[in-house]
């Protein structure tokens, strides 16, 4: 097993911040379990199917791995991935902390303008841990529905929590209705 | 003709000598044909032979002077009709139609025997040539130099007109006439018939009512306005059958309905003071029906009325079950209902023949308001409660069952009946545990109806809670009859066993016994653990009675009907004079609100205070003296101290019964999406929420946020999934 101090090790190797996201690329290709976790058998079967067998194509490919982060639909598989990741072993559900911390870090990547006021919201109205549909929701949320949220549907099967969110953000007056002309205008 | 020996057929031979015809024979012929018809028009009939007349015509036809007679025919005709023509024309005044009636008569008895006379031609030239038969003839001849002659034709149409307009002013008029009259203009046809009397009629009856619907509709409330109306529409249908063709009275009567009612429709129903509204308010039956039976004869007439009735109906509904007066009384409550919807059920059946969709109105208007108050189910329980517990007494069976038939149709517009459930089983357990229902029939037989109208899971557990009470008396023969020997002489225990899912839940409070009474309850305990194993039994000091026997002073002696809570507190003055609240509490170590209640109960309320309390406040402080009141006195013996009655609940109680049933929701919303999604498999978001609602109709309204929320725990639990193409599908997974 490769753990913490493992891979501190291994980030300075690859002239990497730990705490870079793209760590979670690379744990998504070696499909590891859990995060600061690597097994053997992931660690390896990971690497080869890099093609990467020596220290120095293992840094060549970390920018070509940056690169798959903009990927639409390899984003959304690593983002799906990240939550079974990022949670405790044995839960269900991700702690809420945790996951704050992962959205500010994957939507540093791709842009969503709602998202501190989304972490906002979960700190002040909700307080409880990230379901799975939930976590994977949000996402069909940020890439479908525009800041403004004038696109929204109110009946548009979207968990609980994000209908919430949208009353939370009208009641904060973050988005208003405009009276001339039926569009919602965002105002940050 | 020769005689011979011979036999020999004979035959006879036409005559030889020529049959000449007379040049002039057609013309003396058919003078004499026309010297005929003059007499005949001349009411001198009697002198003619008709064999010779027929005779006549026959020949003439014969020797092909048909052509000749039928224009002979047209000619006389119609000189004979200008001169009847001339003398209607001069007829003056009133006399008018007297002389066209006359004329007419003499018209047609005299085209009845020209007829008869030239029936031969009737029968064979005239069809041949396509000509007029002579009937025919003789209308159409009258049609067009009497009816239709400038002098008459208008003449005629106004007398008429004036004869009716002055009918419908009151006055009588020869009936008789008219009807002849009215038929000769049918008999010419029925473009006559309309063209030279219907039609105008229609017009000018139509103008007559706009004017006099005008002037009624100011001057008379609605009630009066549609008796007249009413009178005009007889008046009319009788004026048809006595003189008009009957194809005419629909369209009278059209006029008449368009005029007098659908013009002013609105106006009449919504009018002050007098139209439905108040009409419905005073059970004003008689009047209704006639506007109802008025009203059915005008499209959207029906409508109208009901649609005023609906919103009358919803408006007072809504005032009278969100005035905070009216709805502090359950009891009161629930029978103003009652006696709102009796009220409207009468005037339907009597005034608006129980139509059907007026009897659909009348529910659908009370399904909305009474759902507007949302302590409904409960204050109708608290009716049953009050029915069932004493307000049936001495009650014949069949007017029991009617009022229960009522509470049902009440009942069935409720829209969360889990929460009519809820209460209904508390009432029911209080009832039962005091024992104090009126008629154990009449319980049963309301579950039965509820049973009936909401399935088999809605009273199972009522009908438990009766299975308990029965089972528990066996249980205590047994224990009697096991034990009774070494109870001997000391207190009579009476337990019911209640199941606990069936009853309604209780928390179980802490509660000292008395030494005598623990001892025995422990008895029962062993008894009853002995014959059920794997059962556990914990005693409901809350819900139990006592009665005691107890001295006052040395003489007094009174039968006191407690709770247990008050039975615990009392005997402790059996070893002490004197014990302040603090003493109370450790010993007996009940809850402090429900200690409280019960001093309160025991020591502060005018005629039951058997416990005199130190201050005479009353409030229970902590530092209170409490001791017997030696000077306690009631003109009855059995004295009853703190009954458990069902009451209407308070904020607090309400809240928590309220969070109960939402809770009690969950599941079965969960139970009905899997359901769904079982049998459908896939199906998207919307209809899912659809469905669901419908399934939970007949229980409650289902939230459709709520159904999200168990949408979204069924798929954390892995029962359902979201599609990957289509995020608003979603999959049951097996």
């Amino acid at each position: 097993m490769i753990l913490v101090d493992g891979i501190t090790l291994l980030c300075n190797d690859l002239q990497v911040d730990p705490q870079d996201i793209v760590m979670l690329v690379v744990s998504w290709h070696m499909k590891a379990a859990t995060m600061c976790e690597f097994s053997k058998q992931e660690f390896i079967t990971g690497l080869q199917s890099l093609g990467i067998d020596s220290l120095e194509k293992f840094r060549e490919r970390i920018s070509f791995m940056r690169s798959e982060l903009k990927d639409e639909q390899k984003f959304r598989e690593i983002y799906n991935y990240a939550f079974g990741w990022a949670k405790e072993k044995g839960q269900k559900s991700l702690a809420l902390d945790t996951a704050i911390g992962m959205w500010q870090l994957l939507f540093a990547e791709k842009q969503w303008p709602l998202v501190d006021h989304w972490c906002q919201f979960l700190q002040a109205r909700h307080n409880k841990a990230i379901s799975r549909d939930t976590w994977s929701q949000l996402l069909e949320f940020a890439r479908i529905v525009v800041p403004a949220l004038s696109n929204y549907d109110p009946e548009g099967a979207w968990p609980y929590l994000i209908d919430e969110f949208v009353d939370y953000l009208t009641e904060c007056g973050i988005i208003q209705k405009d009276n001339v002309s039926d569009d919602w205008s965002y105002k940050l | 003709m020769s005689s011979g020996p011979k036999k020999r057929n004979f035959q006879i031979e036409a005559f030889k000598h020529k049959v000449v015809v007379d040049p002039k024979y057609a013309e003396k012929t058919w003078k004499v044909l026309e010297d005929a018809i003059k007499e005949i028009y001349n009411h001198n009939a009697s002198g003619l032979s008709f064999e010779e007349l027929y005779r006549n015509a026959y020949n003439m036809v014969l020797h092909k002077f048909g052509e000749k007679l039928y224009s002979g025919l047209v000619s006389t005709m119609t000189l004979h009709l200008q001169s009847m023509s001339k003398s209607i024309e001069a007829a003056q005044g009133a006399s008018f139609l007297d002389e066209l009636n006359a004329k007419w008569n003499d018209h047609n008895k005299a085209l009845q025997m020209i007829r008869d006379i030239l029936m031969y031609m009737d029968r064979t030239f005239i069809p041949s040539t396509h000509k007029t038969p002579v009937h025919e003839l003789g209308l159409n001849l009258w049609r067009d130099y009497v009816i239709h002659s400038s002098k008459i034709q208008s003449r005629l149409l106004n007398t008429i007109l004036e004869l009716i307009q002055r009918e419908r002013t009151g006055e009588v008029i020869n009936r008789g006439l008219m009807r002849n009259i009215i038929k000769m203009l049918m008999d010419l046809g029925p473009s006559v018939y309309q063209e030279d009397f219907e039609k105008p009629f229609l017009n000018v009856s139509a103008d007559f009512y706009r004017a006099e619907s005008q002037e009624y509709i100011e001057c008379c409330d609605c009630a009066d306005y549609l008796k007249k109306a009413e009178r005009r529409l007889n008046e009319e249908i009788d004026r048809v059958s006595h003189y008009l063709d009957t194809k005419t009275e629909p369209k009278i009567t059209n006029v008449v309905e368009k005029e007098m009612i659908a013009n002013h429709m609105l106006r009449l129903v919504h009018m002050e003071n007098s139209g439905l509204v108040k009409m419905l308010l005073d059970d004003k039956s008689e009047d209704l029906a006639r506007m109802y039976n008025l009203f059915r004869r005008v499209s959207d007439g029906l409508s109208t009325i009901r649609d005023v009735m609906t919103s009358h109906i919803r408006d007072t509904g809504k005032q009278l079950v969100t005035d905070p007066e009216k709805s502090k009384n359950p009891v009161e409550f629930v029978e103003t209902l009652l006696e709102k919807r009796d009220k409207y059920d009468k005037i339907i059946i009597s005034a608006f023949s129980n139509d059907k969709t007026f009897q659909n109105a009348l529910s659908s208007s009370f399904e909305y308001f009474i759902n507007l108050n949302p302590r409904s189910p409960e204050y109708m329980s608290l009716f049953v409660d009050d029915k069932l517990r004493k307000g049936l007494k001495g009650v014949k069976d069949e007017d029991v069952e009617l009022i229960l038939d009522k509470v049902m149709i009440l009942f069935r517009y409720l829209q969360e009946k889990d929460v009519f459930e809820k209460y209904y089983k508390q009432h029911l357990a209080k009832r039962l545990l005091s024992g104090k229902t009126v008629s154990d029939d009449a319980e049963r037989s309301l579950i039965v109806k509820l049973k009936t109208e909401c399935g088999y899971q809605f009273t199972s557990k009522l009908e438990g809670m009766f299975t308990d009470m029965k089972t528990s008396q066996d249980t205590m023969q047994g224990f009697y009859a096991a034990c009774g020997a070494e109870l001997g002489n000391g207190p009579t225990l009476v337990v019911q066993v209640l199941t606990t899912g069936s009853w309604p839940t209780q928390s179980t409070n802490t509660c000292n016994l008395p030494a005598e009474l623990s001892t025995l309850c422990e008895k029962f305990r062993s008894y009853y653990l002995g014959t059920h194993t794997g059962r556990r039994l914990t005693w409901q000091t809350n819900m139990g009675t006592a009665d005691l026997r107890a001295t006052f002073g040395t003489v007094q002696k009174y039968e006191l009907n407690v709770s247990t809570y008050q039975m615990c507190v009392l005997m402790l003055f059996n070893n002490t004079e004197h014990l302040s609240y603090k003493e109370i509490e450790q010993a007996t170590e009940i809850p402090s609100s429900d200690l409280k209640r019960c001093l309160q109960s025991l020591a502060c309320v005018k005629g039951k205070n058997v416990l005199r309390k130190e201050p005479m406040s009353k409030d229970i402080g902590e530092d209170d003296a409490f001791s017997v009141n030696d000077n306690f006195t009631s003109k009855l013996r059995k004295v009853k101290i703190g009954t458990v009655v069902a009451q209407k609940e308070s904020e607090p109680e309400k809240q928590e019964t309220r969070q109960r049933v939402e809770e009690d929701r969950k599941p079965q919303i969960e139970a009905a999406i899997v359901r769904i999604m079982k049998s459908r498999r896939v199906l998207d978001h919307n209809n899912i929420i659809a469905e669901v609602t419908k399934q939970l109709q007949s229980r409650f309204l289902a939230n459709p946020g709520e159904i999200k929320k168990r949408i979204e725990s069924l798929i954390e639990r892995d029962f359902l999934e979201r599609d990957n193409a289509d995020r608003r599908l979603y999959r049951y997974l097996a």
